[in-house]
């Protein structure tokens, strides 16, 4: 703190003002009654400061943020092409729905829906592990932190070359004698392959998570469970899963966000939606409808539809794991 | 107590095979950028014979890597500052001052957090090309600003509650005005939390493609992860130039992480501890 900086606390009464708010001053129980006259233009200055700080952030969040999210909606409501800006009731959304492309994407996001306990376990566990001190946490903490970092463009990259026909996984099978399967060119086998790309990549992310909820864990209730001879299974089940409730459900909602909103980059770079559509999600879709087929409106409805599902999942899974934590 | 021992080593072996998982594919993709194309055709794992830095040179100056890790840096640098700058004077107004209407502006930008870009992509498009902000790096800057900064008000502001109140009004006795108190006091008091914060958006803003891709339509403006994702068509042959392209994208990040991990986790362990 630079208090070398800082005015000095006695200033010449000439001046006739200072700057202490008198909120302050009172509180702290000195000037009090010997208040000096204050110029009305500081004052006024004063009152007004917070909201100054407050200003740009609150102005660029509602005109980039929240804003654009009513003009959007309202948006997915009017025509494209030749009706563009005319009103045209539920016709983006009859359109989405009748659109196997769309349909395909939804599926998709069922799939992540079941595959999230996975991917919340995975985390979970390894945080368990490095918890209870296995040899060498510190090394796995920070290996495992890394691909969080990267760039889904890259871990896409990386993987486009390893998984290629002719790549170096299908090298290492044939070695071992199972065929060479087509990990992106396969449509029953792409979508868990970019989903457990992307599970690779972000699982750091939830693990540090994990571990920032442990550190908040009362080490008592373990050791106790120790002492009495608990297995891991069952620490786990009636000491760390009741305890760390909340960090479970932070960790499941923003897997699931994470999952609907950050893997375009993988879809993107490993196979543009393809084979056969069978890796779109609502979020590629969108782009695709925006910036390739120049049908914003219908782009526009997808966003909604993409809004609404964030929403449910969001308090679906609050609601759930709130009442999970409330029967232990 | 042994049989416990015994089973700590057990997890180990999992755990270190799972760090191998986690660690090779970026070897693996480092050895290949040393390769020559006939080396790696011949075998891909074969550990390179020499550090060789052509395949680096020819993806910095012949792709335009060079053009697209300015134009990152550019907007990135631009980002980020005023990310600290404009989140840590709403964070420490929204902390630290009581003023009408405070609580309904902090819900105002928590609201933000549950819009993501994909949902807003079409209509702040159009914002753009109607302000001719499209294509211009104020426009993308704008953008990543307006997507990381409820994040970074949140951060902030939860970050500030925990200065005593005692210490503003302390400065504030001493004839501080509120706008020296938060240059004077908030933000050298809150530099731990900028510093997380600061790296974390670094990163956002470094690693993004969509906003990039739709916000920066034009080759010459193309951001450096966005250059990656072009590197594929032009090098699908030629994959030691490729995975150099690759890795002249990882590698700032690389640093970073090797330097500044424990902030990195300190970060994203504060945004979920105090969620």
């Amino acid at each position: 703190m630079p208090i070398g900086n800082v005015q000095p606390s006695v200033r010449p009464v000439s001046s006739g003002r200072t700057d202490a708010d008198p909120v302050a001053a009172e509180a702290t129980g000195r000037h009090r009654g010997t208040r000096p006259r204050r110029s009305r233009g500081g004052a006024r200055a004063e009152r007004f400061a917070p909201y100054v700080l407050v200003a740009p952030a609150i102005l660029i969040i509602v005109v980039l943020r929240l804003y654009p999210l009513l003009l959007g909606v309202n948006f997915s409501f009017t025509g494209d092409g030749e009706r563009n800006g005319t009103v045209v009731g539920i016709d983006n959304y009859l359109e989405l729905l009748d659109d196997s492309l769309f349909r395909t994407a939804l599926g998709n996001v069922g799939l992540l829906v079941l595959l999230l306990p996975v991917a919340v376990a995975i985390p979970g566990l390894l945080a368990t592990f490095i918890y209870l001190r296995v040899p060498g946490h510190r090394f796995y903490r920070s290996v495992y932190f890394f691909p969080a970092v990267l760039s889904p463009v890259i871990v896409g990259a990386i993987f486009n070359l390893l998984l290629a026909f002719d790549g170096p996984v299908n090298a290492v099978l044939g070695a071992v004698g199972i065929g060479p399967v087509d990990w992106l060119g396969d449509p029953d086998v792409a979508m868990f392959v970019v989903v457990g790309v992307h599970i690779w990549a972000t699982f750091g992310m939830a693990l540090v998570v994990f571990l920032a909820g442990f550190a908040t864990l009362d080490s008592a209730l373990l050791d106790a469970a120790r002492v009495d001879g608990a297995s891991l299974l069952q620490v786990i089940r009636h000491v760390i899963i009741p305890g760390l409730s909340r960090t479970i459900a932070f960790v499941a909602v923003t897997t699931m966000v994470g999952m609907l909103t950050s893997m375009f980059g993988l879809l993107y770079v490993m196979t543009s939606g393809g084979p056969e559509g069978s890796t779109y999600l609502p979020e590629y879709y969108i782009w695709i409808q925006q910036g390739q087929m120049n049908r914003p409106a219908l782009a526009s409805a997808a966003s909604t539809v993409l809004f609404v599902i964030m929403l449910v999942v969001g308090l679906l899974q609050v609601k759930l794991l709130r009442r999970a934590g409330g029967e232990d | 107590m042994t049989r416990v021992r015994l089973s700590r080593w057990l997890l180990a072996i999992p755990m270190t095979l799972l760090a191998l998982a986690t660690i090779y594919p970026l070897l693996f993709t480092v050895n290949v950028a040393m390769k020559t194309r006939r080396d790696y055709i011949l075998d891909r794992f074969a550990l390179t014979d020499a550090l060789r830095w052509d395949n680096i040179s020819t993806a910095w100056n012949s792709v335009g890597m060079d053009r697209y890790f300015l134009n990152s840096l550019i907007v990135v640098t631009s980002s980020v500052v005023l990310l600290l700058l404009l989140g840590s004077m709403a964070g420490f107004a929204l902390s630290q001052l009581r003023f009408r209407g405070s609580s309904a502006l902090f819900l105002g930008c928590l609201a933000g957090l549950f819009v993501p870009f994909q949902v807003i992509m079409v209509p702040l498009a159009r914002i753009m090309a109607d302000t001719a902000l499209i294509d211009t790096y104020p426009g993308l800057v704008l953008v990543f600003v307006a997507q990381f900064l409820p994040f970074t008000v949140f951060l902030m502001t939860s970050y500030y509650k925990t200065i005593p109140r005692e210490v503003i009004d302390a400065a504030r006795i001493d004839g501080n005005s509120v706008y020296g108190v938060y240059r004077r006091i908030m933000l050298p008091l809150g530099t731990p939390a900028l510093l997380s914060v600061g790296i974390l958006n670094a990163l956002f803003c470094w690693n993004d493609v969509l906003m990039s891709l739709v916000m920066m339509p034009s080759a010459e403006h193309r951001t450096l992860m966005v250059g990656v994702t072009s590197l594929r068509g032009q090098y699908s042959d030629d994959i030691p130039t490729f995975a150099s392209g690759v890795l002249i994208a990882a590698i700032p990040v690389l640093v970073v992480y090797l330097f500044l991990q424990r902030q990195i986790a300190d970060g994203v362990a504060a945004g979920s501890t105090k969620g």
